[in-house]
């Protein structure tokens, strides 16, 4: 029963004296049980329980939806600040007071001066002989209508009269100016923090229905209008839409509004047998009307105040009773239709001096007497004792473990929950108060909110069970916190659960489409402007029960989230359950409906993972694929967790495709993600904290909660509306100087053909970026093709016979076939050859021998070698051998290469063979192999070689020898990947005689050049090959140096030319 | 400089909001200033990486925690605890508490937490720091009460009662002393226990090993009930226990300074507890008067109003009359008493026996002066006929008596409403 006091109350300590606690942590109560007591029990140790202060579990309460949702179309508003304002901005503020309202601010002696100014360019008139020009200061003033650097942009005449009158010219002086402009900012910074004056909110919600009936309407009280003046009464009905799905209408009926003469500060209401009455406070006046279901909101009166009304409250107990309060400190019963009569008045603070005039007044348990708060704590006042006396009901420093700096923000008689409870609100807490125990708060919770709540909402619980709510509000943050308590009657008070923060505006454009950048602007400084008011319905239908809590924002805008149970027992199986209607529904409507279109919208709606192409499917042949398609939906449906999630993001489709609200069957594919998310937890935590393990699907519900269709429409139109009515703020231009025909080329010039040319060429880009095409070729109607530039002939090696070509042309067929020229030059393989021959010769033979006895003597005639023949021979066997194991040795360089080096660049054989026949298409070994020898054609060299003294040769063979084994050798080695420096070339080889630029160094450099580069060239195809021809085409110039024909990052264009 | 400043200001808070400045000096500047900036503030800066990265996810984990996210905050705690390495700092002890808080906080909510994780938790945290020892061991054995671990609770306490560390703070004295007192309420519940099992044998009420649980628990609940503040539980145990070994003098004694004592706030129950100790003793209606006199000052609306002015109507004085009168009104005030019958009831009888007396309606109407103006509102408008229609038993001692309390009301739309529910 509601008159008893609980039987037991938990111990705790009473504290006096100022508090010093500081809390240093932002985890508040967290994690404690705060106390317990014993429950029953007087036998056994087993037969005892006990109850803790703080239960670790409440309801569980989840948002149907992400976002909040808009009620109301955006309406205009003041545009306020984003951010509190700095004081120290009062330079800009008066810069702006001088420029907007200059006749204000330099009205009076602007006239007087006037007549001594002219500011007219021209010449002097008769009667302003006298007065001084000032066309130049003009000039630049005039310049102030643009955004211009003011650094370099600067008058000196004018900053003469500047330091001349500045003294003299402002109405206001100055710095009587700056000082005021500070304090009203600082004041507004202070009021934007914490703005007092709409403590209690400005938004009130009268049910009017009946307990029991399964709609829940009822009027709502709010302010509209740009200045937050115009009162309305808006009939709304929140709606249920099968499953668990609701949503606020309030598009029944246009609102009833009365205009106000000032901003709605409060909005207080009750009702009382069917009756509302609607106390609303702005600055200097309260105002108080009263309407039921039947009859219209009719004023019944208005008081006007001196001071600032601070607070107004409509009486629980007796119709027409209104407290109101003023900064003056005084509490005025108001009787309607009888006047005022004091209550209470106190100039200071009540119990030390916390300097602040703010002042409330509650309603009791007894209707006579008040709770009278300001910043320091409450006092119950009996109002009939005439010397007014209290006794304290709260205390900021009585009350136990309140820390410091702590301040009542917010007192509130929780008459619908317990007759004898108030709730008292602070930055750091909330304190539910039994006025019977005063000073002792019954619960204490620490609401973890980052501003001050300054709005509540109080829900009783609806049934034995459940707890009763409370709904935390503050201003500038916009946060909502819902808190859970039960007791107070048998059992003394216990809080159920942690604080649960709810969703805000500002939070929400995160889950909405992504907008552009400067309407995101838009739209996030109009969700971020602080709250202005709190309400809650509550409705019970079917078991299911389910709460809507509106907020209300500075701009006007009303948002609502809607929460409902989720009891904890029974999860796995509501979610089961859900399933299964989902896809016989779907098959449902794909019988239904033979019409493509429909088909094509369902299968949207349903799963955004059957793309269009099936539903033309299933549109052809309706009767066949419709099963399949149901199935299809079904095994969609049941989807992995993956699948899941890829999917979702889709959704943002449907808005644009299908306008049709579904929402049961969102909500249930949104259900289906809930337990395969749960299944997938395995977190490993630290050992120090705690394991986690396979963690149940309701401790995350909401985590991953997409807007629903609907939600996503309204919200669609709202920020269309928005943008829509929204008016960018207005920008200085900045200055510009026309430069039109400042640089154009005389008009006659011009061909008309090629004007046309010009034309066409524009229409061509634009249609191609219509078409998002490329300006290619092609695209081009207009322009003739340029002519093709030809390849150049092929090189006839046929022509070129001296020796050094000879080289060349073989050096294109690899390296072996070089190798094996120089080999034959230098007539290294001389033994080889004449041994091959040898054996060639005994094979003959032996040949002859077995055909019969005829060629002996002409077969010892030829046993003698001749040059000839080894030059024959060469060609014949040793250049097929060489190239054949050259290339063996090329391929298995490359695939080793490609097996080490994982980088695409890194060359493929295809990309090697395509280098290297391409350049001389000619240089085929077929072509060398018909070439006739280099005895025919001597060339210089092989002139030179020949003059040359036997000594003389063999060291050159010798060194020759030893470069071309060390460079052999270096190739037997595995292959490098990397690109060689020049210091580890050079130890493979030795340095080139500098000295005497022989030509033996002359030819050597660069096959070490080029073999170096080929090296490189393993690693990176292009780079290398250029690095090859550029070595060539250098050495050809007959310029030596390893160094420069390393340097291989030579543009590719050389290599066409090749040195030849 | 940045640190050092964060650091300071809660220090300037302190000084600025001394509770008991009474100067008003500065009275010039109207509007008050709240310390608004609290440490909740988010933009701290952070310097080195650690701090910043640790400090987002202390930010991440309580925006999950404050959204019911238990799972998206238990895998950030999961790196939290890293912050425990950062020992440099001063507030090494708050991160401890707010590791303990946060991780005891998910736990809860973790649908698979056993024991040995809470003990594991508490038990580390415990060792953690010296600050923290007191109150986790406090709520260590919380947590080992409520799931029925009564035992090894007890454990819990003693082994932090026994613990001594350097200078005391405030704080840690009142949890030392609640330490002491949650220890000797377990042992009063053994001693219940050894009640219980031994109540059947002969020479119980000289058994030693209940004696010894007495004496135990009796020290420290003697001891909290000195500090001002709530102690229900701790002192209806301990004077079950004083009556059980017939310590009356000691029992009544404990209750009367627990209802009397000034430095204690003002707990109905004191008296209500004392009350029915009167009472259970048979003490004499005086006595018991006194206390509901008491009561009644402190508690109007308290139900054992009821039985004080059954008390007071048993006595033969007028003036007795007159208090009932005055108290069963002021009950009526209130909106729980509003329409219960047995109140109602009791007016009528106070009425009756009033009228009796030759000037008793000026008695009435004294009493109801001050109260003409707004009791026709509270109790006698048509809603409340059209309500009260429901219970005709109430309505009828309210029709009976409309007329003698509220003579003034002129075409009582709540008597019209009897039969035909207003008009």
């Amino acid at each position: 029963m509601d008159y008893e006091f609980p039987q037991q109350l938990f111990p705790s300590f009473y504290n006096c004296g100022p508090p010093d606690s500081v809390l240093k942590h932002t985890a508040g109560k967290w994690g404690t049980y705060n106390r317990v007591k014993p429950v029953g029990g007087s036998g056994p140790v087993s037969s005892w329980t006990f109850a803790s202060s703080h239960h670790t579990r409440g309801e569980t309460w989840r948002h149907t939806e992400p976002v909040p949702i808009p009620l109301l179309s955006p309406k205009n508003h003041f545009v306020g600040y984003s951010t509190p304002p700095d004081p120290l901005d009062f330079t800009q503020h008066m810069q702006n007071f001088f420029e907007d309202h200059c006749h204000d601010a330099f009205g009076c002696m602007g006239e007087i001066l006037g007549e001594n100014f002219n500011f007219k360019s021209g010449r002097t008139l008769k009667y302003q002989k006298d007065s001084i020009h000032m066309w130049k200061v003009k000039n630049f003033l005039d310049m102030m209508k643009f955004k211009v650097c003011t650094r370099t942009y600067s008058s000196r005449p004018l900053e003469v009269y500047n330091s001349l009158l500045s003294d003299v010219v402002p109405s206001v002086p100055p710095e009587l100016l700056s000082s005021l402009l500070h304090e009203e900012l600082t004041e507004q910074r202070d009021r934007l923090l914490l703005s007092e004056a709409s403590t209690g909110g400005a938004l009130a919600f009268n049910s009017f229905s009946q307990t029991g009936s399964s709609l829940e309407h009822g009027c709502l009280i709010y302010p509209g209008n740009q200045g937050l003046d115009r009162l309305n009464f808006h009939k709304v009905v929140l709606q249920h839409q099968g499953g668990d799905s609701a949503f606020l209408d309030a598009t029944s009926s246009p609102p009833l509004s009365h205009q106000l003469k000032g901003p709605i500060r409060q909005i207080s209401s009750s009702s009382l047998f069917n009756e509302c009455f609607t106390a609303v406070r702005s600055d200097r006046l309260c105002g108080v009307w009263s309407f039921s279901e039947t009859k219209e909101p009719r004023l019944l009166q208005v008081v006007n105040t001196k001071d600032v009304v601070t607070c107004v409250n409509i009486s629980p107990h007796v119709i027409g009773e209104v407290l109101v309060t003023s900064e003056s400190g005084a509490a005025n019963l108001w009787t309607i239709g009888k006047g005022m009569q004091k209550v209470r008045e106190e100039s200071s603070n009540l119990y030390f001096n916390a300097e602040s005039p703010w002042r409330w007044c509650e309603f009791s348990a007894h209707p006579r007497v008040m709770a009278y708060a300001d910043r320091t704590g409450a006092e119950l006042t009996d109002i009939r004792v005439s010397p007014v006396s209290g006794h304290t009901l709260f205390r900021i420093s009585n009350t136990s473990e309140c820390r410091s700096g702590e301040r009542l923000i917010l007192a509130k008689y929780l008459g619908d929950v317990h007759p004898f409870h108030h709730l008292i609100t602070t930055q750091y807490s909330a304190y539910i108060i039994d006025e019977r125990f005063p000073c002792m708060p019954m619960l204490k919770w620490d609401h973890l909110m980052r501003s001050p709540p300054m709005f509540c909402h109080i829900l009783p619980a609806s049934s034995q069970s459940s707890t009763a709510k409370v709904l935390l509000g503050s201003h500038s943050s916009q946060e909502i916190t819902l808190l859970q308590y039960s007791g107070g009657r048998h059992e003394p008070c216990f809080s159920q659960g942690p604080p649960q923060a709810l969703l805000t505006p500002r939070n929400s454009l995160k889950h909405l489409p992504v907008q552009i950048p400067h309407r995101l602007d838009t739209a996030s400084s109009r969700l971020s402007l602080p709250a202005a008011g709190l309400t809650c319905i509550q409705k019970k239908s079917g078991g299911k029960e389910c709460l809507c809590v509106l907020q209300l924002t500075e701009a006007g805008d009303i948002f609502y989230q809607i929460l409902t149970t989720e009891h904890t027992d029974n999860t796995s199986p509501s979610s089961a359950a859900e399933d299964e209607p989902l896809p016989t529904q779907a098959a449902k409507t794909t019988l239904q409906a033979p019409d493509s279109q429909v088909v094509a919208s369902d299968a949207w709606s349903d799963d955004d993972a059957i793309g269009p192409s099936q539903a033309v499917t299933v549109a052809e042949t309706p009767e066949k694929e419709q099963r399949s398609e149901a199935v299809s939906v079904d095994s969609f449906s049941e989807d992995s967790d993956a699948a899941e999630r890829c999917r979702k993001p889709k959704q943002w489709l449907q808005v644009v495709i299908n306008d049709d609200p579904e929402p049961d069957q969102v909500n249930g594919s949104e259900k289906n993600d809930v337990t395969p998310e749960g299944d997938k937890v395995g977190a490993t935590k630290e050992p120090e904290v705690v394991e986690v393990a396979a963690c149940g699907s309701r401790s995350h519900v909401g985590t991953n909660l997409q807007p629903s269709k609907q939600a996503l429409v309204t919200w669609r139109s709202w920020l269309q509306k928005l943008m829509h009515k929204n008016s960018r703020p207005h920008h200085l231009p900045h200055f510009t100087v026309s430069t039109k025909g400042l640089l154009q080329l005389p008009n006659e010039t011009r061909d008309p053909t090629e004007e046309q040319l010009v034309h066409q060429l524009k229409q061509d880009l634009r249609g191609c970026m219509s078409k998002r095409s490329l300006l290619s070729h092609g695209a081009l109607s207009s322009l003739v093709t340029p002519d093709v530039v030809q390849v150049p002939n092929q090189v006839d090696t046929e022509v070129w016979r001296d020796q050094l070509s000879q080289r060349l042309t073989l050096s294109w067929q690899g390296e072996e076939a070089w190798r094996a020229w120089w080999e034959d030059q230098l007539g290294l393989n001389r033994e080889k050859k004449v041994e091959a021959l040898k054996r060639k010769r005994r094979r003959e033979k032996e040949a002859k021998r077995a055909s019969g006895q005829r060629m002996e003597l002409s077969g010892s005639f030829t046993s003698s070698l001749s040059q000839s023949e080894l030059d024959e021979f060469s060609d014949s066997t040793g250049w097929s051998s060489a190239a054949s194991q050259g290339r063996h040795s090329d391929t298995e360089g490359t695939g080793l290469l490609s097996q080490r080096d994982g980088t695409p660049e890194a060359t493929t054989p295809s990309t090697v063979q395509n280098d290297t026949p391409n350049p001389t298409p000619s240089s085929t070994p077929q072509t060398v192999k018909s070439q006739p020898g280099s005895e025919r054609t001597p060339s210089s060299t092989q002139t030179g070689k020949h003059d040359s003294s036997a000594v003389n040769q063999r060291t050159r063979r010798r060194l020759a020898d030893d470069r071309l084994s060390a460079l052999f050798a270096s190739q037997d080695e595995p292959l490098q990947n990397s690109y060689l420096p020049e210091q580890e070339s050079t130890s493979y080889l030795p340095p080139p005689p500098v000295a005497s630029p022989s030509s033996s160094s002359q030819l050597l450099s660069p096959q070490s050049a080029s073999l170096r580069s080929l090296r490189v060239d393993l690693s990176k195809d292009s780079f290398g090959w250029s690095g090859f021809s550029q070595s060539l085409s250098q050495s050809s110039k007959g310029r030596p140096g390893p160094s420069q024909a390393s340097q291989s990052s030579q543009p590719k264009k050389k290599k066409s030319r090749m040195g030849f | 400089m940045d640190h050092l400043d964060t650091e300071l200001s809660p220090l300037e808070d302190l000084e600025k909001d001394d509770d008991t400045s009474d100067d008003n000096s500065s009275k010039g500047r109207r509007k008050s200033r709240l310390p608004l900036v609290n440490l909740m503030s988010t933009e701290r800066p952070e310097v080195s990486g650690f701090r910043q990265s640790t400090h987002i996810c202390l930010e991440k984990i309580r925006e999950a925690m404050l959204h019911h996210r238990w799972h998206e905050a238990a895998e950030y705690m999961a790196f939290y605890p890293q912050i425990l390495e950062d020992r440099t700092r001063t507030s090494a002890a708050t991160n401890k508490e707010l590791v303990w808080r946060l991780s005891t906080e998910i736990l809860h909510h973790h649908p698979k937490s056993k024991l040995e994780d809470y003990n594991n938790i508490y038990e580390r945290m415990k060792h953690s720091g010296v600050k923290l020892y007191l109150l986790v061991s406090l709520e260590h054995s919380f947590h080992l009460m409520l799931h029925g671990h009564i035992v090894d609770a007890k454990r819990q306490l003693s082994v932090a009662e026994s613990w001594r560390y350097g200078k005391e703070s405030a704080a840690q004295y009142q949890t030392i002393k609640l330490i002491q007192a949650y220890r000797s309420l377990l042992d009063y519940i053994i001693w219940c226990d050894k009640k219980f099992t031994h109540s059947d044998l002969p020479n119980f009420d000289d058994n030693q090993e209940m004696q010894n649980y007495f004496r135990q628990a009796s020290v420290n609940l003697k001891e909290i009930l000195k500090n001002p503040g709530v102690w229900d539980p701790f002192i209806l145990s301990y004077v079950e226990m004083l009556e059980f070994y017939e310590d009356h003098e000691e029992a009544l004694k404990v209750l009367n300074d627990y209802a009397y004592d000034n430095s204690l706030p003002p707990n109905p129950n004191a008296h209500v507890y004392l009350y029915q100790y009167l009472k259970r003793h048979n003490a004499p209606q005086r006595k018991l008067m006194k206390v509901l006199k008491t009561l009644h000052v402190l508690v109007p609306s308290h139900e054992l109003m009821l039985e004080y002015s059954a008390l007071l109507l048993q006595s033969e004085k007028k003036s007795d009359s007159e208090k009932v009168l005055g108290m069963v009104l002021e009950m009526l005030d209130f909106a729980c008493w509003r329409r219960n019958l047995d109140v109602w009831k009791c007016l009528k009888a106070v009425i009756e026996k009033l009228q009796l007396q030759d000037d008793w309606r000026n008695i009435v109407s004294g009493k109801m002066s001050e109260r003409k103006d707004w009791w026709p509102a509270l109790h006698f408008t048509k809603f409340h006929a059209s309500k009260d229609c429901e219970d005709p038993e109430l309505m009828g001692v309210k029709v009976a008596l409309v007329q003698i309390l509220c003579p003034d009301l002129k075409c009582t739309k709540y008597t019209a409403g009897e039969g035909s529910k207003g008009q």
